[in-house]
């Protein structure tokens, strides 16, 4: 066998002769290469990465760059079901969930209502949520100044950024109180951005979702009811009106949805309400993989107790009415022998199948029909009212409502949204925070405190943008 | 089989050598016959071996006083001369003392020489581009050779430089094995943690150090893999760090953090030589936390509970709600961390060679198992070879030098350290009556279970260069190196679903695997013109030179969820989702021209100008180019006549020097200047997502980084003590940091120039002393010792940037704004702060005023080294004086769900108590948990982490000659951090990071034959 580093046989072999000849050569040829050589520090674009001007010129491009936005809520922020959303924070921080993971965990300063500035869980949120809204910025500025986009496809991806970024901005104001509405990407402007009193964050949701409106496609292209479409913009404007107290345009918009029956009808039976086929759903997320499961199943379900994370609360489970379908599709009970559990089981799937028959839905009709039936209660037409409450209880096997004057109406609106809408994003906390009943309801928590009603503005914002100051109350 | 051939053909080389050198010594002794028969004299042989206390020391050249006859010892330190009766002989080496020894009639002469520190001042420094003579360089280099570095168990080269050097502070991060070290070299420069890496070249080659490794994919380390584990110090020959603007800015762009040289073994000519070291030994944890017991635990959490109101215990509380065994009692810092790690390492080298070519070839195999409470370990095993060869006319020569490392990892996915110091001491036992892993009916997660999940990494690593230079006529050098590097990395971390609680009943369809596969290959050519003249008293040496250097870079990292089986978690295949969590590849380009000129007059006065112009393709376009350069002079004043003519001064070495120059920055990540969209891995609609890929700025340019230093360095009986101290100054401007924005921007910083300065000054002061010289015995001492200052010089309109809450003109970059604690409250039982703008509330913005300097105020070593005979005993102090955070910084609320220190027994409880430490509280009261945030944010968790360290320790005896007839053996019993002196209140003094292993302390011993 030849040795690999044998010196004679490496070196030795050089003619002497040559040596000369060689340098001479390779002298020249780095002389060349100096001469030439400003060129060599150019490096070419990354095969990972397409210049931003790109990106906007064709339709398939800028369509991945939205969908980017819709896989941000979807896994990593505010409408996520993981445990960083608000269907799990939220519902610990309200009284729908039952906090049994590790006192380490963010969660559990939700749940015992001992949120600080400092919180890294609320500082993720605002500036998670705020990255998303930078996005659909980016994605508003790209088209604009796109030359090929067709048409229609620029008003799409226009209309479905606004909606985007007023969907963001609602929780936030709801969240936080006070706050930016950023609409550029221009960071030396967003550096120093002031928070905005909640009527005028209010005034440009609404702008921006009106505009919305009328950009975005009457029908969602994929069938799926993935892409918000016009009436998912009528479903959060609803929503909007009736937090900023605009009774009659909270249930118009409603209505509007509601006398599309063609396309958005209750599903009779509560056991596909969130099956990805449901006709009442207005909007939901295209999953991670067709045949994943989503993010809510993920989290809620388990199979042995003591439950590992969440489970549902006993004052929750409570507040069904005797009969109430809901809390046999919706609820599943969980025991060692000695005691029991509950999780909510709107969704069935905790682990990928073949292929996924739920998509985390995000609007789906029966909140339309309590946002009319509360939006008519407080504009004094309680017939209407109870007419809507009827439709939902009924579909659960309940009777129809006994409640009389419009204080017992609204409660009853309340207690129902309880049940129907429980964890799913945080329904119950705004519900209570908008009746103004947090205090009553939450007393009973230990770590409860009335200036708990908002987050505090992260500590670490205040300290980069002084514009943010002062900082929420009790903090 | 190749190991023969390769010692074939070495024999050959040998035999000729030795061929070579009896025909030249037998022409001297003819020479000397004739010479000597004139005075009637006999001559005879004389022989012997010639050692340095430690072993034979080839190379020392044997002469006889007032004649030419001279010989030279080989690599077993034998000789042989001819002399007569009358005749001096002379043993001299570089470093050594010279030994003068009557032949009389004798003929065997053993000699034991001692290291003369007057002589050092002739070795050449290693400047990268060029060497100097110690005694002539105008720069501020340290340096650390091969007989330190290998005194010490260590498996990373960073580690073996700790406390040795002045002006470089190194901490290591975590105590897991094929963990990282942090180096700063005269403190912290750029505003960007991540900007204040050195330059490392490995034998001319400049090596990345740029983390290889993924937070997702590394989970058992605090920082990101560094690729600078692959260096065995084994290899190594030396290592000089360069500080100053002198030695730093023929590295231009890419000096201003400081440039490590380090430069491997080379093979020396002589008979063929085969080294073996095979050493053994074990680690354990430094220092533990003191924490309380079951009935302290418990009493702790009862009374919380009762504080907060609770009248039963709530369902989940099982350490007091009566579900746990509240007798049990288990230190679960012994239990899951307190285990003994083994350290096995076997290294071989063979070298030799003749005038023309010589060798080294160096092997190294070496195994260390964990503290952890289960089987993992990390390998490493490399292989280098050295081949240096000249052609007969001296005119051309080449130097090949190539490595190859092969690192292999096995950690459990999870450091074990935090679980350790938080669980209940009640917590159930770790198994069931038959052996499995206990659950506790689903009431805990059981802290082996992370076991189940692993982290592996594997490296490979080659980094091969060649020299090749002629000599050209009119005193012209013709020089070229060229250099290669490729590296692959691939680590993945898995999380079983067998780390759940069987009883939920998760199969693999929950286990989930991500990996990271990082290659980097990069190629330099340097071609280097030198010339060289003298005139009279003057001497000139000129060098021109260029540089293009190119590094690409790919990673991709891989996450697979829901597998299977979990028998098959490592194929992707099996995987029903796979994510890319990353992938990208990148191009650096790098270009430069520079020159050095070195003047010299009468050896006395040295001049040295360098100069570099830099490229990189980091920066936007019109931003690419930079210029730097340098001027250092000294004047070696103990040549000066005035001093000279003293004679019998007791000083013997005198110099002073200086440098002023400017050195740049390019550690900003690739492409930082385009504006794009990248994909974001995460799919809709069956549709990869993409994003912005940074908040962009085209017009970022170079910082600057000036640098000033004086120095003196004076030798006193002939330089038996002798004191180098330096001052410098460092100031670097325009910095290009990520400037931090707030979340409303999308981002959380931007990269940009800043129009601010930062200075570094400090002094650094190095003594070595011979204290006692004597044949038999020899004690010899180094000291080193740095204080450092930092201070943001200017930043305009601070108050209105992001960093108006960060920084304080005047002040160091490293202070922390924190709340000012002033005492408990007796009559709440709450932490009290300083509000200090009086508004009745604690904010962070307006409250956290109170600055604390976490830069550590000195730091330094003392060595010493004693022999006796064959024994040698070598013992480093490191000590640093600094304030870091302490264990109520780490330990969570007192009260809660967490394991605390026993100090925390202290605390109020009725009023007028005075804790010193608050009531306690699960954490509802908001109250007690904001005032517990405050505290944590407070100058109360920070305090002195000052430490002494007896680093390391050595002893080693070799065995007499004639015991092993040919074969020198010598034993030794190194260890690694033995002792720690603190009075830190927490686990590790050094650690920055919380929460992680600290680092281990290492006992081994070893043998090592030369033959």
């Amino acid at each position: 066998m030849k040795p690999i580093f044998n010196p004679k046989s490496i070196l030795f072999k050089i003619q002497k002769k040559c040596i000369p000849v060689i340098f001479m050569g390779y002298c020249l040829a780095c002389i060349t290469l100096l001469s030439a050589c400003d060129n060599f520090v150019e490096t070419d674009q990354p095969s990972s990465q397409l210049s931003t001007p790109v990106v906007f010129e064709s339709p398939t491009t800028a369509t991945a760059a939205m969908v980017a936005i819709y896989a941000q809520l979807r896994s990593s922020t505010l409408l996520t079901g993981s445990p960083l959303g608000l269907s799990n924070q939220m519902g610990h921080y309200a009284d729908e969930l039952t906090f049994y993971g590790d006192s380490e965990n963010s969660t559990s300063g939700f749940y015992t209502n001992s949120v600080l500035a400092s919180n890294e869980a609320v500082a993720t949120l605002w500036t998670s949520s705020y990255r998303v809204v930078y996005n659909t910025n980016a994605m508003l500025e790209g088209i604009a100044a796109s030359s090929s986009l067709s048409l229609d496809k620029a008003n799409q991806l226009t209309g479905e950024a606004l909606f985007v970024r007023a969907l963001v901005h609602f929780y936030l104001v709801n969240l936080y109180g006070e706050i930016p509405y950023i609409t550029t990407t221009d960071y030396r402007q967003n550096r120093v951005a002031s928070r905005l009193p909640v009527a005028k964050v209010y005034e440009l949701i609404i702008a921006d979702l009106n505009k919305a409106y009328s950009l975005l496609p009457e029908n969602e292209e994929s069938g799926e009811r993935v892409r918000p479409n016009q009436y998912t913009a009528q479903a959060l404007l609803a929503r909007v009106y009736l937090f900023d107290e605009k009774w009659d345009e909270a249930s118009n918009a409603a209505s509007a949805l509601l006398n599309n029956t063609a396309t958005y009808a209750l599903q009779d039976d509560l056991n596909t309400v969130f099956l990805n086929t449901s006709s009442s759903t207005i909007w939901q997320f295209s999953p991670f993989f067709y045949g994943s499961a989503t993010e809510e199943g993920n989290l809620f379900i388990f199979t042995a107790g003591p439950p590992p994370f969440t489970a549902l609360s006993d004052a929750l489970l409570n507040s069904f009415e005797p009969m109430d379908q809901r809390k046999i599709s919706w609820t599943t009970a969980v025991s060692d022998g000695n005691m029991t559990w509950y999780y909510a089981s709107k969704y069935k799937d905790n682990s990928s199948v073949s292929f996924s028959s739920e998509y985390s839905v995000v609007f789906r009709l029966e909140e339309q029909y309590l946002i009319r039936a509360e939006a008519r209660t407080r504009a004094g037409d309680l017939i209407g009212a109870k007419e809507d409450l009827n439709i939902i209880r009924n579909r659960a096997g309940l009777p129809n409502t006994t409640a009389i004057s419009q204080d017992e109406l609204l409660n009853a609106v309340l207690k129902e949204r309880r049940v129907e809408l429980f964890t799913e994003h945080g329904h119950r906390f705004f519900d209570l925070k908008r009746y103004g009943k947090l205090d009553s309801a939450l007393s009973n928590k230990i770590g409860w405190n009335t200036t708990d009603a908002l987050f505090p503005i992260p500590e670490t914002e205040l300290l980069l943008n002084p514009n943010l100051s002062p900082q929420n109350l009790g903090y | 089989m190749k190991n023969s051939s390769l010692i074939n053909g070495s024999r050959t080389i040998v035999y000729s050598f030795i061929l070579g050198i009896y025909l030249f010594s037998s022409t001297a002794v003819a020479t000397n016959r004739k010479h000597y028969s004139t005075f009637q004299q006999q001559t005879h042989q004389i022989s012997g071996i010639i050692t340095d206390g430690n072993g034979p020391l080839p190379g020392v050249t044997i002469s006889i006083k007032g004649k030419t006859t001279t010989s030279i010892s080989d690599y077993d330190g034998q000789y042989t001369i001819a002399a007569t009766p009358a005749d001096i002989l002379l043993f001299s080496f570089i470093g050594f003392k010279t030994v003068e020894i009557i032949s009389s009639s004798q003929t065997t002469v053993n000699v034991q020489l001692t290291e003369d520190a007057t002589t050092l001042q002739e070795v050449k420094v290693n400047t990268g581009y060029y060497s100097v003579k110690e005694s002539e360089r105008t720069g501020s280099i340290a340096k650390i050779s091969a007989k330190d570095i290998e005194k010490q168990p260590v498996t990373n080269v960073l580690a073996a430089m700790q406390g040795r050097m002045a002006g470089v502070n190194i901490t290591q991060t975590t105590g897991v094995s094929g963990g990282g070290f942090d180096l700063q070299i005269r403190g912290q420069n750029s505003l960007r943690s991540d900007g204040n890496r050195p330059l490392y070249i490995i034998n001319g080659v400049p090596y990345s150090s740029d983390p290889v490794g993924f937070g997702a994919t590394a989970t058992v380390m605090p920082t990101l893999t560094s690729p600078l584990n692959n260096l065995n110090p084994g290899d190594i020959e030396s290592i000089e760090v360069l500080k100053d603007a002198d030695a730093t800015a023929i590295y231009g762009s890419r000096g201003a953090n400081g440039v490590i040289l380090i430069t491997t073994k080379r093979g020396k000519k002589g008979k063929t030589t085969f080294t073996t070291n095979y050493s053994n030994g074990i680690g354990k944890v430094t220092r533990f936390m003191n924490l309380m017991n079951t009935n302290q635990y418990l009493e702790m959490r009862r009374e919380a509970f009762a504080n907060d109101g609770y009248t039963t215990y709530p369902a989940s509380a099982y350490e007091v709600n009566g579900t746990w065994d509240q007798t049990r009692n288990t230190n679960w810092q012994k239990v899951l961390t307190g285990g003994t790690a083994n350290i096995m390492n076997l290294q071989s080298s063979v070298s030799g060679g003749n005038e023309q070519t010589q060798f080294i070839f160096n092997g190294n195999y070496g195994t260390e198992t964990t503290v952890f409470p289960a089987n993992f370990g990390y390998k490493k095993g490399n292989a280098r070879v050295n081949l240096n060869h000249s052609s007969e006319n001296k005119k051309f020569g080449i130097n090949f030098s190539a490595g190859y490392t092969v690192q292999d990892n096995n950690q459990p996915s999870t450091d074990l350290t935090t679980i350790s110091r938080r669980l209940a001491p009640n917590a159930p036992a770790l198994y069931d009556a038959s052996g499995n892993l206990n659950w506790e009916n689903s009431t805990w997660e059981n802290p082996l279970s992370h076991l189940n999940g692993k982290s592996l990494s594997n490296t490979t690593d080659l980094v091969a260069n060649a020299v090749l230079s002629y000599q050209l006529p009119f005193q012209l050098e013709l020089k070229s190196s060229f250099g290669y590097t490729d590296l692959k990395h691939k680590e993945s971390s898995t999380f079983p679903s067998t780390i759940y609680d069987p009883a939920y009943g998760l199969g693999s369809e929950f286990s989930s695997l991500f990996t990271n596969t990082t290659t980097r290959q990069s190629w330099i050519v340097e071609p280097q013109l030198n010339w060289h003249t003298e005139f009279g008293k003057g001497k000139i040496s000129i060098l021109v030179g260029s540089t293009f250097n190119q590094l690409n870079g790919q990673q991709l990292v891989l996450a697979g969820e829901g597998f299977t089986s979990n028998s098959l978690i490592y194929d992707l295949a099996s995987a029903s989702t796979v994510t890319i969590m990353s992938s990208g590849d990148t191009e650096y380009k790098y270009q430069a021209f520079f020159g050095r000129a070195n003047f010299s007059w009468s050896d006395q006065y040295f001049l040295n100008v360098t100069g570099r112009r830099d490229g990189s393709s980091r920066f936007g376009p019109g931003n690419k180019f930079a210029t730097f350069g340098a001027i250092g002079a000294a004047w070696l004043f103990s040549k000066a006549t005035f001093i000279k003519d003293g004679n019998g001064s007791f000083l013997s070495f005198g110099k002073l020097r200086a440098s002023y120059g400017t050195t740049g920055n390019d550690q900003i990540g690739d492409y930082q200047y385009l504006d794009t969209y990248s994909s974001n891995g995460n799919p809709y609609q069956g549709t990869i997502g993409i994003e912005t890929t940074r908040l962009f700025n085209p017009d970022f340019g170079w910082e600057s980084n000036k640098k000033f230093e004086i120095a003196a360095e004076l030798g006193f009986f002939k330089d038996r003590i002798f004191l180098t101290s330096g001052w410098f100054r460092n100031t670097s401007s325009s910095q290009l940091v990520g400037i931090p924005l707030p979340g409303t921007t999308g981002f959380s910083s931007i990269q940009a120039n800043l129009d601010a300065s930062v200075q570094n000054s400090g002094i650094e002061l190095t003594l070595r002393t011979v204290n006692f010289q004597k044949k038999n015995f020899g004690w010899s001492s180094n000291f080193n010792i740095s204080v450092l200052k930092n201070k943001l010089l200017r930043f305009p309109d601070l108050a209105s940037s992001t960093y108006a809450n960060q920084y304080v003109i005047g002040e160091p970059l490293n202070i922390v704004k924190v709340y000012n604690y002033t005492g408990l409250n007796s009559v709440t039982g709450l932490y009290e702060f300083e509000d200090f703008n009086g508004d009745g509330l604690f904010s962070a913005k307006d409250d956290r005023q109170y600055l604390v300097d976490l830069n550590p105020e000195f730091y330094g070593g003392l060595q010493n080294q004693l022999n006796y005979k064959g024994i040698q005993l070598d013992f480093l102090f490191q000590f640093v004086k600094q304030l870091n955070y302490n264990s109520a910084s780490s330990l969570g609320l007192p009260g809660s769900r967490n394991n605390q220190t026993t100090d925390v027994l202290d605390r109020w409880q009725n009023q007028g108590d005075l804790g010193p430490f608050q009531q306690y509280s699960t954490g509802v009261n908001t109250a007690v948990s904001s005032a517990f945030i405050r505290y944590r944010g407070s100058n109360a968790t920070i305090s002195d982490a000052s430490y002494v360290r007896l680093k390391n320790v050595s002893l080693s005896y070799t065995l007499p000659s004639y015991w092993l007839k040919g074969v020198t053996c010598q034993i030794n019993l190194q260890a690694q951090n033995l002792l720690t002196f603190t009075s830190y209140k927490g686990a590790d003094p050094e650690f920055r990071t919380r929460g992680v292993l600290p680092p281990l302390r290492i006992i081994t011993t070893g043998v090592q034959l030369t033959y």
